[in-house]
């Protein structure tokens, strides 16, 4: 059974045509058997009705019309004034992009090469300079690159060998200077024995 | 003139299912078919795609509700006008964002809602009561007095106007919200889902206010009724 309170919050929704069905037999029904309820309603609906009867509309002066059509007018000079300019810069857009891009590149390749030139070896330093520089992650080893070397260097015989050839002495092994060390060993005697001296040493 | 947000003064109009106008289908998806069925809608498509003329129309058709509208909540005649334009120069600036599956009057009544309730929150604005009070010698538009079918007398007709003048000022003093839903909710063609977009709230919200706003009515026309 309906409450009046609820009622009372139904009655501006039911006379504007708003409340469901449902409800709407629901309030109808409590109207009809509350006295209180129906001067509500009877109430609500004069109060709407009065204010339904207020003016809605006003006549527009002239000078009103002409200000705003003026103001539309003046905003759709400037919309399509920025349409122009923005279509333009499109335009140029494209080529300064291309421009710029090509700058960049060209730039950028110039560095890296500076970057990949090699130390050249100074006289007198032979081959230690190079060795100084070990081989890097991103960086081929500075022995690879030997478009460089100083032709006027006069090659002079090390005191000692390089280390990576001194721990790796069987690399030489196969050389026939070396196949032969044995033989030359007995060069001396050969070259000092003579046949005045008995035959001391027989030649083999 | 009123410092509204373009986001808060002119929202992209709702796509969700509404009352669609008499002779379109239900389920008309494209502008097309609401074109067809409501002219103002027609309008507001060819204003869209640059037509100046049929801007002139929707000012010619709206502006008179508009102009009253306003006049309900700003202080004085001048400042009306001046909402009324600024109104329209949105409708204008944010055309693009109407969608044609609502209502054209949705919309705009959504857009003076917001510069309206703006105008009202300035502080420099003062509400002068004699809005609704002849002054001598001016031509004010007034509204038609409290209807009264029975008025046959002319004390019976002076009583409906004082009646009709009571009534304007109790609108007045309303609160903003319950005064923009009362109003709104007597236009033609807005139901509550319309009220509700124009204010940016929810219908139950809309009910509440419009309960509100006929409560505090009643009470200070208990004499005359």
């Amino acid at each position: 059974m309906m409450r009046c309170r609820r009622a009372t919050r139904w009655m501006v929704t039911a006379l504007d045509g708003e409340l469901p069905a449902r409800r709407r037999r629901a309030l109808d029904g409590h109207v009809a058997r509350c006295p209180a309820c129906r001067h509500e309603m009877a109430t609500t609906a004069a109060v709407l009705q009065g204010v339904g009867g207020l003016a809605t509309s006003s006549e527009v002066p002239g000078r009103l019309e002409q200000a705003t059509f003026r103001r539309v007018r003046l905003l759709a000079a400037a919309e399509a004034e920025r349409a122009a300019t923005r279509a333009w810069w499109m335009r140029l857009r494209l080529p300064v992009l291309g421009f710029a891009t090509a700058v960049v590149a060209i730039v950028a390749v110039g560095l890296m090469r500076s970057g990949d030139r090699p130390l050249a070896p100074r006289p007198g330093d032979g081959g230690r300079r190079v060795v100084a520089q070990a081989p890097t992650k991103d960086k081929p080893p500075l022995v690879a690159s030997r478009e460089r070397r100083d032709p006027k260097a006069t090659a002079t015989v090390p005191a000692e060998p390089p280390p990576q050839l001194a721990a790796a002495p069987e690399l030489f092994m196969d050389l026939p200077l070396l196949r032969n060390m044995e033989k030359l060993e007995h060069f001396e005697a050969i070259r000092t024995t003579t046949l005045d001296d008995g035959g001391e040493q027989s030649n083999g | 003139m009123a410092t509204v947000s373009a986001d808060e003064a002119a929202p992209e109009s709702a796509e969700r299912p509404r009352e669609v106008p008499a002779g379109s289908t239900p389920d008309a998806g494209s502008g097309f078919a609401a074109a067809a069925a409501d002219p103002d809608v027609a309008l507001m498509l060819r204003c869209q795609s640059g037509e100046e003329a049929a801007f002139q129309d929707l000012f010619r058709k709206f502006s008179p509700r508009v102009l009253q509208f306003a006049r309900r909540f700003v202080g004085s005649e001048a400042r009306a006008e001046e909402v009324t334009q600024d109104v329209f120069v949105q409708v204008f600036r944010f055309r693009h964002r109407y969608r044609p599956q609502s209502r054209f009057s949705t919309w705009l009544f959504t857009i003076a809602t917001n510069l309206c309730l703006n105008e009202v929150r300035r502080p420099e604005r003062h509400l002068r009561v004699d809005l609704w009070n002849r002054r001598d010698g001016e031509e004010r538009p007034e509204g038609p007095p409290l209807p009264d079918p029975a008025a046959v007398t002319p004390e019976e007709g002076a009583a409906a106007r004082q009646l009709g003048q009571r009534l304007e000022a109790l609108v007045a003093e309303l609160p903003p919200k319950q005064r923009a839903a009362l109003l709104l909710s007597r236009m033609d063609g807005l139901a509550y889902r319309d009220v509700a977009e124009a204010l940016g709230s929810t219908e139950g919200a809309v009910k509440a206010l419009l309960f509100r706003a006929t409560q505090t009515l009643k009470r200070g026309l208990r004499d005359y009724l």
